[in-house]
């Protein structure tokens, strides 16, 4: 499972407060740390972490005081909550619209995993009988377009795309003018992978969006980054309105608490998750559902309302 | 009392081993921070505490700047390779012998290995070697198309219009026998130099891995490549240590090859966050041959061991 390290070791740590019989100061504090552990050993931002462990500590103080209370149910109460928190920023998704077209724009890190994504993406709405198309916009990389080309040839899916031209922004101008003639739904625009350092990759980034004017930015990132994942996002963030995130190659080992991270960063929840090279490997993601099941909690959902 | 005076006398004090405690932990967190992977920070605290635990320092000096001292140290060690590898010379022990220099490029999926490979390739030629990209990676779409744009582009830098050729067999071929086919055309063309492309697969997918292991069983490449990017995290531990295993496990061969070396990617994207060059150096032993630093061909560097301990240590 995606994080499957990670959950057993948090769920080591809940149950560690079992164990302890009472729960004291010291088994809390214990809980705590290995929490604070298992995330930073995911990638999940260092200050991130600290953060959390401090916000569950005040949660179970404060539940503390109510006379009663099970501190046990409350320190796991206060860990799903948090960790949720880290995950879901409480926006919801976009939700494209039947009957108009929906244009997506993706971005993000050189070698992320765009252009695979953009085609499960396309595919995966495609087979819920959208009308859905590919524009490569990347001429950078060598042989992007042939990889867009064969990837959309495989999935059935239309594409545009041009070897002559080298500005990215008139041909996604003109990808997205023609699909939107021909009353394409879902239209996904794949882009270079680009990073903050070089500011007129950025500048070309902030060109495409105004041309095509996207109605979601969909920002990539990989599963394996590490403790630069936040400072990138926020940049991404900073230049364009990401709107959700697809997190890749979490099929394997792979931790995926740096990219994590990266949903703190962009206020953009989470849509999918990649889980392999190929076409059908894409799951959708739903917070809190993850979190349940991370913890070996299927049903926090009832919890909550408590 | 009389010791402490004792103390004052010589200028120094052991160590406050509560005090040095607080400022490892510190330093643990430091490093994470920096993106070294949590195991080898640890590893490094480790090694700190150990270095100064019951030593005496100069009363003027604090426990900080003995760890700073400590750290350093420890993080050039890690740093300095304890071999040295010299591609161009030993080409040219190759070509003395009569064969192509084989080079495999090896490691997961977009961290840079075709990039960088195109980036060696222009090396090589600048150093005025005729070279053999292999298309190893038959799997990927347009991973092919991608060498080729390489290939031509290269070309265009040397007056030789041939310099570095493509050799493809299409798509979901066998990859060992690509590469066993293009080293013998290097031969035929007398190229000194074949560069081996390989499909990017996940440490833990085991017929990918095996696949790898029969390539490089086959092929013997003069060198392994290990391409990670300087942007990875927790995983660089488990990526070098699995891919490692999997060339030793996985191949028939009494004495199999393992990694020779690092390639470490997208250097420029990082800032100073440069802990996965340690991670990668401390886990392997072996040293950062290549660093990758933008996607142009002449964005490749040796690694700056001083620049990064400055990074680090910032
Ligand atoms: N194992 C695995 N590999 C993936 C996944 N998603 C993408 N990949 C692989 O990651 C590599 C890079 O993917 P691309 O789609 O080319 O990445 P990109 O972001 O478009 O790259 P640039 O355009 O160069 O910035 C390819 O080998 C993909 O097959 C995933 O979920 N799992
Ligand atoms: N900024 C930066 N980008 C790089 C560097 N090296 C490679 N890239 C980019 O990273 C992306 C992926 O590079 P590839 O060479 O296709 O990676 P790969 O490992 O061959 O990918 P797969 O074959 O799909 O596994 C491309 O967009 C490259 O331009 C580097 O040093 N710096
Ligand atoms: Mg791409
Ligand atoms: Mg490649």
């Amino acid at each position: 499972m995606v994080l499957g390290d990670l959950g057993k070791r948090l769920q080591g740590a809940l149950r560690g407060l079992g164990q302890s019989g009472e729960v004291d100061d010291e088994a809390i504090n214990a809980m705590l740390k290995e929490l604070g552990n298992a995330l930073i050993q995911s990638d999940v931002n260092i200050k991130l972490v600290v953060q959390l462990k401090k916000r569950v500590l005040k949660k179970i103080q404060a539940g503390d005081a109510t006379a009663g209370a099970n501190k046990k149910r409350l320190a796991q109460k206060a860990v799903f909550e948090e960790l949720t928190a880290l995950l879901d920023p409480g926006k919801e998704p976009f939700k494209p619209v039947k009957g108009r077209p929906n244009v997506i724009m993706f971005v993000g890190l050189q070698g992320a995993g765009k252009t695979t994504t953009c085609t499960k993406v396309a595919y995966h709405y495609a087979r819920k009988k959208w009308k859905s198309c590919l524009v490569c916009a990347d001429t950078f990389r060598a042989g992007a377009f042939d990889q867009l080309k064969q990837n959309a040839a495989k999935a059935r899916i239309p594409f545009y795309g041009s070897y002559s031209e080298s500005d990215p922004v008139v041909i996604a101008r003109e990808g997205v003018e023609r699909f939107k003639k021909e009353g394409y739904e879902i239209i996904i625009v794949d882009t270079s992978g680009r990073h903050m350092q070089e500011a007129a990759l950025f500048e070309e980034m902030l060109q495409l969006n105004n041309a095509v004017n996207p109605d979601n930015i969909i920002f990539v990132m990989d599963g394996t980054i590490g403790q630069a994942a936040e400072l990138q996002a926020a940049a991404f963030k900073a230049k364009v309105d990401v709107g959700g995130v697809i997190i890749t190659k979490l099929d394997g080992h792979a931790k995926g608490g740096g990219a994590l991270s990266a949903v703190a960063a962009t206020h953009a929840p989470i849509t999918f998750i990649g889980v392999g090279e190929h076409m059908t490997e894409l799951e959708a993601f739903d917070a809190q559902r993850f979190v349940g099941k991370l913890l070996g909690m299927g049903d926090m959902r009832g919890l909550m309302e408590k | 009392l009389l010791g402490y005076f004792k103390n004052l006398a010589s200028g120094t004090a052991q160590i406050d081993e509560v005090e040095l405690q607080k400022v490892v932990n510190q330093t643990r967190d430091h490093l994470i921070s920096k993106n070294v992977a949590s195991d080898v920070a640890e590893d490094i605290c480790v090694g700190i505490e150990q270095s100064l635990k019951g030593t005496r320092i100069s009363n003027f000096s604090s426990v900080a700047a003995a760890v700073k001292d400590a750290l350093k140290d420890q993080i050039e060690q890690i740093l300095t390779p304890k071999r040295r590898i010299n591609i161009l010379r030993d080409i040219e022990a190759a070509k003395r012998a009569k064969k192509p220099y084989v080079i495999t490029m090896v490691g997961v999926n977009g961290v840079g290995k075709s990039t960088n490979l195109a980036k060696i390739a222009f090396w090589l030629a600048r150093n005025g070697h005729r070279i053999m990209i292999a298309a190893g990676d038959t799997f990927r779409s347009g991973a092919i198309e991608q060498l080729r744009t390489h290939t031509m582009n290269l070309c265009q830098n040397f007056e030789d219009e041939d310099i570095v050729a493509l050799y493809d067999q299409g798509y979901e071929k066998d990859a060992a026998n690509v590469a066993r086919d293009a080293i013998q055309q290097a031969r035929r063309e007398e190229r000194t130099v074949v560069l081996v492309d390989t499909a990017g697969r996940m440490q833990d997918n085991e017929p990918l891995m095996r696949a790898l292991a029969k390539l490089v069983q086959m092929n013997q490449p003069d060198l392994i490549l290990f391409v990670g990017e300087a942007l990875v995290g927790n995983e660089a531990v488990d990526q070098l240590v699995k891919f490692n295993q999997a060339l030793g496990n996985l191949s028939s061969s009494q004495e199999p090859r393992l990694i020779d070396g690092i390639v470490l990617t997208k250097f420029d994207t990082i800032d100073d966050k440069v802990g996965a060059a340690i991670s990668m150096t401390h886990i392997t032993g072996q040293p950062v041959i290549f660093v990758g630093v933008g996607q142009r061909y002449s964005d490749l560097r040796k690694l700056n061991t001083t620049a990064v301990v400055e990074s680090l240590m910032r």
